[in-house]
């Protein structure tokens, strides 16, 4: 008998079309990808390629428009708005612009990710200050994004992202908005997340010398995965 | 998201723009401090006017008059075109009309003056049987110098306090055992009035009463009966006040009917609940306009609320694109959004009823001083009210509904920014620069 698993992420002829203007745009042109938990894969491409797309259908901010999106094995197009909002509570988001929210201290934007969750307060406060330490930040905690530098900004999205114990982090650019020494250390922690705690990770970039760092990358080009290169 | 939370993210939301949301709130405060104003002062009103009338009316008599209405009968008759006269000795037969009927009196009344050494001052000359008067009116008819005579003679003079000390200090006008010379205009004959006058003694001072009403009055002077038949060459009264042995509804309405098919309706028979009901009907309505004038003060302030929330939502429409990218539901964010509201409704409402009911006071004790001066007028010209003072009421009823008003005028006039921001499209809001 065949055991069955169940990839983290898997695209079958993924397409998407939106509408620039009136204009109808072919961003994802039949896409197949499977990511399996412990992954490290990087999405690289030019801008245009469509991997902006790929990254919001896997990280269920948007719908397909054809094609499966499977996300632990469910298809997201038949999820509602609600059980979409409960299924982003499991993927951990890293935005290339931190976005995180200016009026919050460190640890308060990393509890804010938990309190959507429901966590209680107590331990919300005790994830918080373990998820800052796992990204070197914890002394750091009580300050306001303006307050960090754009490497610790990184630093609290990724804790951020970490704080709901996610079954994958999504990243989009993380070293995009950093100088290069600061996204050297980025990368170095997002290589130990994968390899030491086990973090799935799909990181978008096109960055070519980021994407030697992952596990494997795929290139895309105009909506289609065009190659794949394990390192 | 728990609730505490949402509140707490509303809060900091609010905290953020700390001079827009104060001026926000400013709007419902006026609104609320408004409404909470105008309704504590007039329901203070109804409250003083209520207690005045019940002190002048007992609520246990009945005020038989001729013609159609309500007439205290301040002077003149009030007389029907069918030639009706109520007179003095129908208060024997209506005594017999019901077993609910203690007694009842007669009572005349004429404009007229009284003489005091050289001082003249206009008065209601109220002529009564003083027995039955002071029994009816027990808690007002009653002396404060001298002493008010059951059987008195024809000089016997009882005078109400603001005739006795018209300016209230100690320069008295006339007090007890003092001869006074009472004086009215007979104009029966319009062509040819005659000045008739008589010297009266004065038995006694009342004490104060300060009501309005048809009973006793501090600026009235009181004469027996026979002696006001004769010196206003009468046999007719003003009105006849009858006494019941109680005050119930069923007592009230059906000697009231018994009255009036005595004299085949040609006579008005007034209770004073009646009055009292006209009354509160007509405040109920008074309120009501002072009401929704504030109400729209608010309304204007509930239209600030909802410019500040569409304003507030295109600000943040990166930050609900973050909060949806982190997992938070659409309803979730409406409720942050009203809850941002609703906190700026409840402040404003609570700091709209304090303040209110700071200006109630500060407009009651001016009101009180403007009535104080009014009343010197008054008691110059003989007719004092007495001075009236207004104690604003502020009713569990207006404390809850203005804050409920307030609240509530503030969350629906976010729900349209609110209802917008929960069904912002995540990838959108994340792109909205």
């Amino acid at each position: 008998m065949m055991s069955v698993t169940i990839s983290v992420v898997e695209t079958i002829n993924l397409r998407k079309t939106y509408l620039l203007g009136k204009v109808p745009v072919n961003a994802l042109q039949g896409v197949n990808l499977k990511v399996e938990s412990g992954d490290f894969i990087a999405v690289l491409g030019p801008s245009g390629s469509g991997k902006s797309t790929l990254l919001n259908l896997i990280g269920a901010l948007d719908k397909p428009t054809e094609g499966k999106m499977l996300i632990e094995g469910v298809d997201i197009s038949t999820l509602n708005d609600n059980q979409l909002a409960d299924l982003r509570r499991r993927i951990g988001f890293v935005f290339q612009f931190f976005n995180l929210i200016p009026r919050f201290t460190a640890r308060e934007n990393v509890e804010l990710s938990m309190s959507i969750a429901d966590v209680s307060r107590v331990e919300r406060r005790k994830q918080a200050e373990d998820v800052l330490e796992t990204v070197g930040l914890k002394e750091r905690m009580n300050h306001k994004p303006a307050e960090l530098s754009g490497g610790e900004q990184q630093r609290v999205a990724i804790a951020r992202a970490l704080a709901n114990n996610p079954r994958f982090l999504l990243m989009d650019e993380p070293t995009g908005n950093i100088d290069s020494k600061t996204a050297n250390e980025i990368l170095g922690l997002i290589k130990r997340l994968n390899e030491e705690k086990g973090v799935t990770i799909i990181m978008v970039t096109h960055d070519q010398r980021l994407a030697t760092q992952a596990k494997r990358a795929v290139q895309m080009f105009d909506g289609v995965i065009t190659r794949e290169i394990v390192n | 998201m728990k609730p505490r939370d949402v509140f707490s993210y509303s809060f900091s939301a609010i905290r953020l723009r700390k001079l827009r949301a104060g001026l926000t709130t400013l709007g419902v405060v006026i609104g609320i401090a408004a409404i909470v104003a105008l309704l504590s002062i007039s329901q203070g009103l109804q409250a003083t006017i209520t207690e005045q009338l019940q002190k002048g009316f007992a609520t246990d008599t009945l005020i038989v008059s001729t013609g159609g209405g309500f007439g205290p009968g301040m002077g003149g008759r009030t007389g029907a075109d069918s030639g009706f006269r109520l007179l003095i000795n129908y208060t024997q037969m209506i005594n017999g009309l019901s077993p609910n009927i203690t007694t009842s009196i007669a009572i005349i009344q004429r404009a007229g003056f009284i003489k005091s050494g050289n001082i003249t001052r206009v008065t209601t000359i109220v002529g009564v049987d003083f027995a039955e008067y002071s029994d009816i009116y027990s808690s007002t008819f009653v002396n404060e110098t001298g002493n008010i005579p059951l059987i008195p003679t024809n000089e016997t003079v009882v005078v109400g306090k603001r005739i006795s000390d018209p300016w209230k200090n100690s320069t008295l006008f006339c007090s007890a055992d003092d001869d006074v010379e009472i004086k009215w205009t007979n104009a029966t004959n319009p062509f040819q009035p005659l000045n008739e006058t008589y010297t009266g003694h004065v038995a006694a001072v009342l004490k104060e009463i300060g009501g309005f009403g048809v009973g006793p009055s501090d600026s009235s002077v009181y004469i027996p009966i026979s002696k006001a038949e004769s010196f206003f060459g009468t046999d007719e009264c003003n009105m006849i006040i009858v006494k019941l042995k109680n005050d119930d509804k069923a007592t009230i309405d059906s000697v009231s009917e018994a009255i009036k098919e005595a004299f085949s309706n040609e006579v008005s028979v007034t209770s004073a609940t009646a009055v009292l009901n006209i009354l509160s009907s007509v405040f109920s309505i008074i309120e009501l306009f002072l009401g929704g004038i504030a109400a729209i003060s608010l309304l204007v302030a509930g239209i600030g609320i909802m410019n500040i929330m569409i304003v507030s939502l295109m600000e943040r429409t990166r930050e609900i694109g973050i909060l949806k990218a982190l997992g938070m539901k659409g309803r979730t964010v409406l409720m942050v959004f009203l809850g941002e509201s609703a906190i700026i409704g409840l402040m404003g409402a609570a700091i709209g009823i304090g303040s209110g009911w700071v200006l109630a006071n500060v407009v009651a004790l001016i009101f009180h001083g403007g009535g104080v001066f009014m009343e010197g007028n008054q008691a110059a010209a003989g007719a004092g009210a007495g001075g009236m003072t207004i104690t604003p009421v502020l009713t569990p009823t207006v404390f809850l509904g203005a804050l409920a008003f307030g609240v509530g005028v503030s969350v629906i006039f976010a729900l349209y920014p609110a209802w917008r921001a929960s069904k912002l499209k995540p990838v959108e809001a994340l792109r909205y620069e």
